[in-house]
């Protein structure tokens, strides 16, 4: 299972460079906005951070279609399937691969607001909870796109990989906007990560070799 | 058996999926329409005002130097709705409604928060101290407050607030509903003044106290006392101008509610409560229910608007309660309600929003119907709305007519799957006809979505039938696109067995190949009977026996 994990890492290191770069970016943006005393300034970072955030509504239904349209077209899991490797073991590995590249974006930032929070807000109970419900919805946001990127890549047309995953993400990308960071979004991206990955489950495993 | 097992669970997956991508979609849809319609609203439509207020002794009201009446006025600024991100963040900031800091001023760094882990309030500000010298001394200090005293150190002493809620003005009053009772806090005295606990079967269930107020962002009310013109006397002192109308009285401000606190029950009924006593001292009067779309219940409770307010009364010539103005903005934020209630509580005026048009006479049009046809371009936002509710799955638009009023007013607005704010939906709230009135008008209102459900079902159905599904799993996918639509149809074209069909020869239809009968005729595949030919292929050239065959030489 980790030979297969670093194998999938390996071949897909260039969305792991990217989510580290990128999150180094939003983090000198976060630390420049803490410290930056003129609150007119604020627009500035907020106009950076969109093309970062913009990226990232590509990059990983981007990351998810790439890994299942390789297989697709490459016959990787056929391959591997001579070997003593079951094609849920490949399966699972992928995904992980997939929650790895969300967390070296995510954690790095969430660790710099969980420290910088209390240097810059009173020492009350201000915002209570506040990063850790933003991080949980910017997570699942972020995998339930990855798991349309994995539901769209499995396709031998280039059109629908390359489009299906993007049109879909942007589509779903909003209900953060229409329902917040609360408990209702992070009820309604579970249960569409849990459906996402049964109706990829079923299409991986059922295809013929 | 894996994939009998597997087909609905892949069934089921897909359709959660299409559900939610196809509702997003359809909600700001929606969206847009209803912010069409509400920001075209007529200006007329959006304000309410009541001439003479009604609160003001008639020797002052009709004083004969009273130029302009005393007047109550109230306006909905509904702009676009609250999306959840802004709700979100609005609701964790100090004063929002799941915030435990009920007062932050950033300058000073003066707080006022409910500490949960230790069941306190914790009071921070900038105490005065005159010395003996006269100059003034200011320094920080920091209370904690329980229902057994204030103290400067928190301590297990002072007890525990479980759910406190808390009213802050000039004084600090606080219900807990645990233990049941109101307190009144001196800060400066360091003392706390328990209320009487309310009985066990009292009915009072307190949510807000004081300033009784949500979602100010919809509405504003404002009161304005009656005018004079200015006497000479202050012209040429130059107290006023001549063009200016000084108030004859000015509200009282200190104690706007006078001798009492105002306390909003759950139910929507405020009570008066005795600041010294703590103790309820009768009904102020309730929160106005709007004219609806469909006219809806009389008494309507906080969670059913979309925003309220209420300004009580005290002049500043006897400082008494004189009675309160209550507005209310309904549900769908299409409609709004003023009313009076004297010091009894004895509603004596009430006005509602409304459009006046003039065909051939004039007519008043409640602003609930008018923002739906009567602003420019507004039919068409109308059957916008309409069009895209009727697209939403048979099902939860049924869920939404039983269930709708058990949603709250602003979060309906962000519904996704079930919509408190539907033309179904309001009709489930109609009091106006009996259940069986009610429920065929909802029928009607979701005929095309019936049809198209119709509709959709047959194609399905002819479908699986030319793709050889069982009769069971026909009937379960016709139940299942009548019951979600075109959700159901997208689902169905998704998980559909993707197997190419061949001809029948019995019966010349397309058949499966996978399956051993033909799923049209029953036929089982016609396979040629493997008879061995009569001919035979030699090597070399056949020899004829002259003789007998050797069986029958045998035989002999």
């Amino acid at each position: 299972m980790f030979t297969l994990i670093k194998k999938e890492i390996e071949d897909h290191i260039a969305y792991f460079i990217g989510a580290a770069v990128l999150s180094a970016i939003l983090i000198a943006l976060l630390i420049s906005a803490m410290y930056q005393p003129e609150p007119r300034d604020m627009p500035v970072f907020i106009g950076l951070s969109i093309p970062v955030i913009v990226i990232l509504i590509v990059g990983f239904p981007a990351m998810g279609s790439t890994q299942m349209y390789t297989d697709r077209t490459r016959k990787i899991s056929t391959l591997l399937s001579t070997l003593p490797v079951s094609r849920r073991q490949i399966l699972c590995a992928r995904i992980i691969t997939g929650i790895l590249a969300i967390l070296t974006l995510l954690l790095p930032l969430t660790i710099t607001m969980v420290i910088l929070f209390p240097l810059f807000t009173p020492p009350i109970q201000m915002y209570l909870g506040l990063v850790w419900e933003i991080f949980a919805a910017a997570f699942l946001m972020a995998f339930a796109c990855y798991c349309l990127g994995l539901l769209t890549g499995w396709n031998s047309s280039k059109i629908i990989p390359t489009l299906g995953g993007l049109v879909l993400t942007s589509i779903l990308l909003p209900l953060i906007f229409v329902k917040g960071f609360g408990l209702h979004t992070v009820v309604i991206l579970l249960l569409f990560i849990i459906a996402s990955l049964m109706r990829t489950w079923h299409t991986f495993m059922s295809t013929s070799l | 058996m894996k994939s009998l097992i597997h087909y609905p669970v892949k069934v089921f997956a897909t359709g959660f999926v299409v559900l939610t991508l196809l509702s997003i979609p359809l909600f700001w849809f929606r969206f847009w329409c209803q912010t069409s319609l509400v920001v075209r609203m007529p200006s007329e439509a959006r304000d309410v005002s009541i001439t003479p207020s009604g609160l003001v002794p008639p020797e002052l009201e009709n004083d004969p130097n009273v130029v302009n009446r005393s007047r109550v006025s109230a306006r909905m600024i509904v702009g676009p709705f609250f999306l959840g991100i802004a709700d979100y963040f609005l609701a964790r900031f100090p004063g929002g409604r799941h915030s435990n800091i009920y007062y932050y001023d950033k300058k000073d760094e003066d707080w006022m928060y409910f500490d949960e882990e230790t069941g306190q309030i914790v009071c921070r500000y900038t105490g005065v101290q005159r010395m003996p010298d006269k100059t003034i001394l200011k320094k920080k200090v920091q209370l904690y407050v329980g229902p057994e005293g204030i103290s400067e150190s928190p301590g297990k002493n002072l007890g525990r607030f479980t759910s406190p809620v808390v009213s802050i003005s000039l004084w600090l009053t606080l219900y807990d509903k645990k233990l049941r009772r109101f307190f009144y806090f001196d800060l400066d005295e360091r003392t706390v003044v328990k209320g009487p606990q309310l009985p066990k079967d009292d009915t009072h269930k307190p949510i807000d106290i004081g300033i009784l107020r949500k979602g100010y962002e919809f509405e504003s009310l404002n009161w304005s006392p009656p005018q004079v013109r200015a006497s000479e006397e202050d012209i040429k002192e130059r107290r006023s101008s001549s063009y200016e109308l000084p108030p004859i009285v000015r509200r009282y401000y200190r104690y706007p509610s006078g001798q009492y606190l105002l306390v909003l029950d759950e139910s929507g009924r405020i009570d008066l409560l005795d600041r010294e006593t703590l103790e309820f001292a009768g009904t102020a009067g309730w929160l106005p229910a709007p004219k609806t779309f469909f006219p809806s219940k009389e008494v309507v409770t906080p969670k059913d608007l979309l925003s309220y307010d209420v300004l009580p009364l005290a002049l500043d010539t006897d400082q008494k309660y004189r009675g309160m103005f209550a507005v209310s903005v309904s549900r769908e934020g299409t409609a709004m309600a003023l009313a009076v209630f004297d010091e009894k509580g004895v509603q004596i005026k009430t006005e509602h929003t409304k459009l006046r048009k003039y065909r051939g006479r004039s007519a008043d049009v409640d602003s609930s119907k008018a923002v739906f046809f009567e602003a420019p371009w507004a039919p068409v936002s109308t059957i916008g709305i309409y069009l895209a509710e009727n697209l939403h799955p048979l099902l939860l638009s049924l869920v939404s007519y039983f269930t709708a009023d058990s949603f709250e007013a602003a979060a309906g607005h962000r519904a996704l799957f079930i919509l408190p704010n539907s033309f179904v939906a309001m009709k489930g709230r109609d009091v106006s006809e009996n259940t069986a009135e009610r429920i065929i008008t909802a029928l009607l209102l979701m005929l095309p979505s019936i049809i198209l459900a119709i509709l959709l079902a047959w194609r399905v159905n002819i479908d699986a039938t030319t793709v050889g599904l069982s009769e069971n799993a026909r009937l379960c996918w016709m139940i299942g696109t009548i019951a979600f639509g075109l959700t159901a149809y997208i689902t169905y074209r998704l998980t559909r067995p993707k197997i190419t069909l061949v001809t029948c020869q019995n019966c010349g239809n397309l058949r499966r190949p996978d399956m051993n009968r033909c799923h049209r005729c029953g036929s089982k595949w016609h396979i040629p009977e493997l008879t061995p030919p009569a001919w035979r292929v030699l090597g070399r050239s056949e020899q004829v026996y002259e003789g007998l065959p050797a069986e029958e030489a045998e035989a002999e």
